[in-house]
């Protein structure tokens, strides 16, 4: 555990010697799958199934002479010069009572108990012990592209993307409902436009409820940046966004303007594309147009307490530009760009709008128009035609972004330089939650929305952030200070060209009990050694050391404390049950089970089983004795592990253990060791799964 | 039972032992029932209430409203995204639900399609079944009628209905003399299931039963028709002299009770009963065990052949019973030429087969334990059978409550499991080699299926004995190695490329395949 802790500092070394500015090589899941180097010939890797060889005496072919000659002469050559008794290499491994495994320490002993019948675990490994060859592949070298973790972090970016994809396309049928539907109302609409003159400019701002926003954006010709930034947080009440610009037509304040408002949107949807339309800030807002009462009293205050608030948010911008703090305030919070995303389309001063990003951007703020600080910003990307606002904007964004390279608060990790961002954007979704509750703005009205964002933004922990600098108070010094702290570097120097020779391997492989036991019991290519003395732990001592440490506290050594329902035997008669048999059974706690077994092995197939044991005490003897663990176990328990194990496509097996009653037990140990008393234990296995009386039929 | 999600009353081919009251046009109902149980094969899940499809198949008449078409199958929508074509889908949805609800169920007063039953509990109560003959008869000749159960029976159906075609027992070896004779006697569940769909009406007598159904010998059984015809003409003259019906509560609270209550049956198996029954099985209650263990299964007999003789003769004979060393290591380490003889010595603890069953411990019990027994025998609706005359079952269930039970402990499933006959599948595993070595482990050898009932929500689970100790893997590790010699098909090569048919086919990876929780 030691080690574990250890490995992030060791990162954080690494990348303080070299603040390259080539990040992108060092993220593993950021990368597209490039050509995969060839796939290793597992079989010839994974030859023995278990630590023993056999020599196998070539066959006879009756219809081919010659090979009773290559008979004889195998056969003569063995003879003659024996191999050494099988299994010929005893591996020594570390009883190490803390984490209650064996810890094997040689690295050959580590990959013969792997590849030979797929036994341990790595330490800091999935289940292969493959760490260091992760280590190398982080800092450049190609050869750890083939370890399974790295395989299946590419699955899952290719599985997100696909999600993202589908999610794409999805919004895009919705956009165009939503178009068709729009259109068809003009058509029908058309004709009532006569009668609505007085209040088109009031309802322009409800259309941009169902119209595309990217045609309400393009027609808007914002004037000022304040109130392009401004509008949003009012957005709820459109009377008051429409009131601090005079060029407009008066929108309605009062309560009998407001009474006069259309109740049904029917008639507004002829407006919406209006080419016609006088230019105007359109916000792309959810509106709820103000009907009960209580509203309505409450309307005159509201747009009193807006106006002094639009006045502040004028000052802000000059003023903000000194202030060298922590964003803190509201207005700076919200001046503060929501995601990375405006980084990019800004290329620096030329003030030219990059429509890179721009397709993608109106489709999903459509949906995600959820909290009013999210809105502000994908105006920038909206209209391609106005470059003056984009400059006026990116100078403010930028100004705040110079000065605080922290983007939006708590919520985010330290970004690395802007540059290297990569230039498709988020949806500002991201982060925005806390800066706005702590603010005294009034919260919008919120929708309950299926979220996506455009980048498909890697969930996993990289192990090389360093969790220090993920916190909010990492954040400040940030902002405040213009040379990255050493704590923070490591996120952007990633890569070293660090040799690998360098690197110490800080893995070790652990073997349960169950399979450290099986190797020295049954196959006897294993050898425990205590790690205080540095003896061979004999066996009949190792077994009644993994028995009393099946207990949580560990029970003493004592033979009187040992009953045969130790959960170290229960288990260990499963263990070798299955394994007797061929097949290979790893823990399955991942799956809610206890052991999953593999045919051949996890480089081979998925295991097709998982097994739950339950220990059974049939024996009449036991009606007197304490039971080890006699509970019952409930229906509800085995519907919801057989759910579980369905979903990723294993059956479920019930092994039921007899477990023999103490007295046969104890008798048959002093007699026979382990090895007459495990014959007492009785297997039964039990498949088990849901049938449907739909489809048996 | 709507809580069921396996319950869709739309795919129910109709059991119907009389026929509904509004007959749909054969091959429409048909097509859309098919229609529907293909889409349900598609999508495992999918058995939720569709009241589309339920409404689809009720107004055949008005086609012009709503059509099978506009099921919407697979991803739901969760929120609502603002375009009219959505909240059109849901308002025809919702219009659906409620023609569906808002059908008028009649149920056609008197004459053809309800049958008269009369409620008479006592009748057969001292009846002792001769059940011992009936068995040695069984032996001899397949002339075997199943056990009737006559002591539990206390409905009579007057008259003959579709329904005693599937359901219902003629007590036979009865004297001329005695009272309704040749008529049919329901169990309490089949009468509750009748009552319940609206086929039977049943009655409390108010007279004796030889009144009602007089013994004299006018009445036999080929001129049941005739009877009817009498029947409805004595009731014109006054039928509320002979008793008066009851209705749906009345038959619960008579015929719902406790296990073991004579005439009487438990809600939970009346409910699993009921299910399996709409579903379109055929559905007996089954005899109460043998007392005689069923004869154990002969394996087929491993055929050596000439060569495999020969070769055997070679090498060294196997030694007997390995003798293990107390504390290992069992594989004594010399010179192996085989992994098979490795694994050998490795095999400790006693292995279960059928054909060698575990000696009997003196605490293994023989009998079955009170909620873990066979209720019910299932069969498939798609074949010849009659109440009278059917092939072995195709399943044997047991029903237990989900709250009053646990998962069945080793005591209470091997006797169970040991009552069923074998069941390896389809042959074709058998002989399938390592390729379907999954299949024929996932099917077992033998199966029961356990009908856990909470709450009225039924849930069928399938226990099959393991077939584990069948498939030894270590036989193919020599072949492995050897490039695949003689026993080519038996290597790893072609184990794998079964196992990956056989689970996945066609499902977006595993594990988090599955995007959207449905």
């Amino acid at each position: 555990m030691a080690e574990t802790a250890a490995i992030p500092i060791i990162h954080a070394n690494d990348g303080a010697k070299s603040n390259g500015p080539d990040v992108s090589s060092g993220t593993l899941s950021a990368k597209p799958p490039g050509p995969r180097p060839p796939r290793q010939n597992l079989n010839q890797i994974y030859t023995l199934p278990a630590p023993i060889r056999t020599f196998p005496l070539p066959t006879f072919y009756p219809n081919n002479p010659l090979s009773l000659l290559y008979l004889a002469y195998a056969w003569l050559s063995q003879v003659l010069r024996p191999p050494p008794n099988e299994p010929s290499v005893v591996h020594t491994g570390y009883w190490d009572p803390e984490t209650r495994s064996v810890h094997i320490r040689d690295e050959p002993s580590i990959r013969a108990l792997w590849e030979q019948g797929f036994y341990g675990k790595g330490s800091l490994s999935r289940s292969e012990p493959n760490w260091l060859k992760r280590e190398l592949a982080r800092r450049g070298s190609p050869e750890g592209k083939t370890v399974s973790e790295a395989r299946t972090e590419l699955r899952r970016e290719e599985r997100r993307l696909a999600k993202w994809e589908r999610a794409k396309a999805e919004l895009e049928a919705i956009e165009k409902q939503r178009f068709a539907e729009a259109a068809a109302h003009v058509a029908a609409g058309a004709k009532k436009l006569d009668d609505l003159e007085d209040s088109v400019e009031v309802t322009k701002s409800v259309v941009a409820e169902v119209a595309e926003p990217a045609v309400a954006e393009a027609e808007a010709l914002p004037t000022e940046p304040s109130t392009e930034t401004v509008p949003e947080l009012v957005a709820e009440s459109p009377e008051v966004v429409s009131a601090d610009s005079p060029s407009e037509p008066k929108s309605p304040v009062g309560p009998a303007e407001l009474l006069a408002l259309p109740n049904s949107l029917t008639p507004l949807h002829g407006v919406a594309s209006q080419p016609l339309a006088p230019p105007q800030k359109e916000p792309t807002v959810l509106f709820r147009a103000p009907v009960g009462p209580a509203e309505l009293l409450a309307l005159p205050n509201s747009v009193e307490e807006s106006f002094s608030r639009l006045d502040d948010a004028r000052k802000v911008p000059e003023e903000h530009a000194p202030v060298y703090s922590a964003p803190v305030g509201p207005l700076e919070l919200l001046l503060l760009p929501n995601s990375h995303m405006d980084l990019p389309t800004r290329p620096s001063g030329l003030g030219i709008f990059e429509p890179a990003a721009a397709p993608i951007q109106p489709t999903v703020q459509e949906v995600h128009l959820v909290d009013p600080l999210s809105e502000t910003l994908p105006e920038i990307n909206g209209p391609v035609n106005e470059p003056t606002k984009e400059d006026s904007l990116e100078a403010l964004v930028e100004e705040s972004l110079d000065k605080s390279s922290v983007v939006n608060g708590d919520n985010e990790v330290v970004k690395p330089p802007a540059a290297l961002i990569p230039p498709v954007s988020e949806v500002p979704t991201v982060g925005t939650s806390t800066p706005e509750s702590d603010s005294g703005v009034p919260q919008s009205k919120r929708r309950k929305s299926v979220r996506f964002s455009p980048t498909v933004e890697s969930a996993t922990f990289l192990h090389y952030e360093s969790p220090i600098s993920s916190g909010p108070n990492a954040d400040v010094p940030k902002a405040n200070g213009d040379v990255p702290t050493p704590e923070t570097a490591p996120a952007t120097g990633l890569l070293t060209t660090g040799s690998s020779t360098e690197i110490e391997n800080k893995e070790h492989f652990q073997l349960s009990p169950e399979e450290a036991f099986f190797l020295t019991f049954s196959l006897g290519a294993l050898r425990v050694v205590d790690p205080i003395t540095d003896t061979p732990i004999p066996t009949e001592h190792l077994l009644s050391l993994f028995r009393a440490h099946s207990y949580f506290p560990p029970q003493p050594l004592a033979s009187a404390h040992l009953r045969p329902d130790d959960p170290f035997l229960v288990h260990y008669a499963v263990y070798h049950h299955f394994r007797s048999l061929g097949w290979v059974p790893r823990h399955g706690v991942k799956f809610g089970v206890d052991w999953i077994i593999y045919a051949r092995g996890p480089v081979f197939d998925h295991s097709e089983f998982g097994i739950v044991v339950m220990p059974s005490y049939g024996d009449k003897e036991w009606a007197g004795h304490h039971k080890q663990e006699d509970r019952d176990r409930s229906w509800s328990w085995l519907m919801g592990v057989n759910r579980v194990l369905s979903h990723v496509l294993k059956s479920l097996v019930l092994v039921y253990v007899d477990i023999p009653p103490p007295g046969v037990f104890d008798e048959v140990m002093r007699a026979g060791g382990i090895a007459a008393a495990l014959k007492k234990y009785g297997i039964r296995e039990v498949m088990v799964r849901r049938f449907s009386a739909n489809r048996n039929r | 039972m709507a809580l069921d999600d396996d319950d869709n009353p739309s795919l129910a081919p109709s059991p119907s032992p009389t026929p509904t009251p509004s007959t749909t046009p054969p091959a429409q109902a048909q097509a859309t029932a098919e229609e529907q149980a293909d889409l349900l094969e598609e999508d495992e899940n999918a058995a939720s209430q569709d009241f589309l499809a339920f409404a689809a198949s009720l107004q055949y008449r008005k086609t012009a409203g709503v059509s099978a078409q506009t099921i919407r199958k697979g991803e739901k929508d969760f929120e609502s995204h603002g375009t009219r074509a959505q909240a059109d889908a849901l308002e025809q949805s919702r219009g659906a639900m409620r023609d569906v609800l808002s059908y008028t169920r009649v149920h056609p007063g008197g004459g053809a399609a309800a049958a008269r039953g009369w409620y008479f509990p006592a009748w057969w109560e001292g009846y002792q079944e001769r059940e011992e003959e009936e068995r040695g008869k069984e032996k001899e000749g397949e002339e075997k009628r199943p056990f009737g159960f006559v002591r539990e029976r206390v409905v009579v159906l007057e008259g003959s209905s579709v329904a005693s075609q599937a359901l219902g027992r003629a007590v036979t070896g009865q004297a001329k003399d005695r009272p309704a004779r040749g008529r049919d006697w329901l169990l309490p569940e089949e009468a509750l299931y009748l009552v319940e769909r609206g086929s039977l009406d049943l009655w409390w007598p108010v007279k004796e039963l030889g009144e009602i159904f007089p013994p004299d010998g006018t009445v036999k059984e080929g001129k049941d028709k005739e009877v009817g015809e009498e029947g409805e003409g004595e009731e014109e003259v006054d039928e509320y002299e002979q008793g008066f019906p009851l209705s749906l509560q009345a038959a619960y609270a008579l015929l719902i009770g406790n296990d073991g209550e004579r005439g009487k049956i438990s809600l939970q198996k009346f409910q699993v009963y009921s299910n399996l029954k709409r579903c379109g099985y055929n559905i007996l209650r089954a005899p109460p065990p043998a007392k005689t263990s069923p004869e154990p299964i002969i394996p087929t007999p491993i055929t050596t052949t000439l060569w495999q003789w020969f070769t055997s003769l070679l090498t060294k004979p196997t030694p007997s019973p390995p003798t293990h060393l107390p504390y290992g290591p069992l594989v004594q380490p010399g010179l192996y030429r085989s992994y098979a003889s490795i694994y050998r010595q490795m095999a400790l603890l006693p292995r279960h087969t059928p054909s060698t069953p575990l000696p009997p411990s003196p605490s293994e019990p023989t009998t079955q334990e009170a909620p873990f027994t066979i209720h019910f025998h299932v069969w498939k609706s798609a074949q010849k059978w009659t109440k009278l005359r059917h092939p072995p079952p195709d399943f044997h269930l047991a029903v237990v409550d989900a709250q009053d039970s646990s998962v069945p402990t080793l005591s209470q499933i091997t006797p169970l499991l040991n009552a069923m006959p074998s069941d390896t599948g389809r042959p074709e595993w058998a002989t399938g080699g390592a390729g379907r070595m999954y299949a024929r482990l996932k099917h077992g050898r033998r199966n029961v299926l356990i009908a856990v009932v909470d709450h009225g929500v039924i849930n069928y689970m399938r226990f099959a004995e393991g077939g584990f100790v069948g498939e030894e893997l270590f036989g193919r590790f020599d072949g492995v190695r050897r490039g695949g010699g003689k026993g080519g098909g038996a290597g790893g090569g072609g184990g794998k490329g079964g196992g990956r048919n056989n689970g996945r086919g066609g499902r977006g990876g595993r594990g988090k395949g599955r995007g959207r929780g449905r």
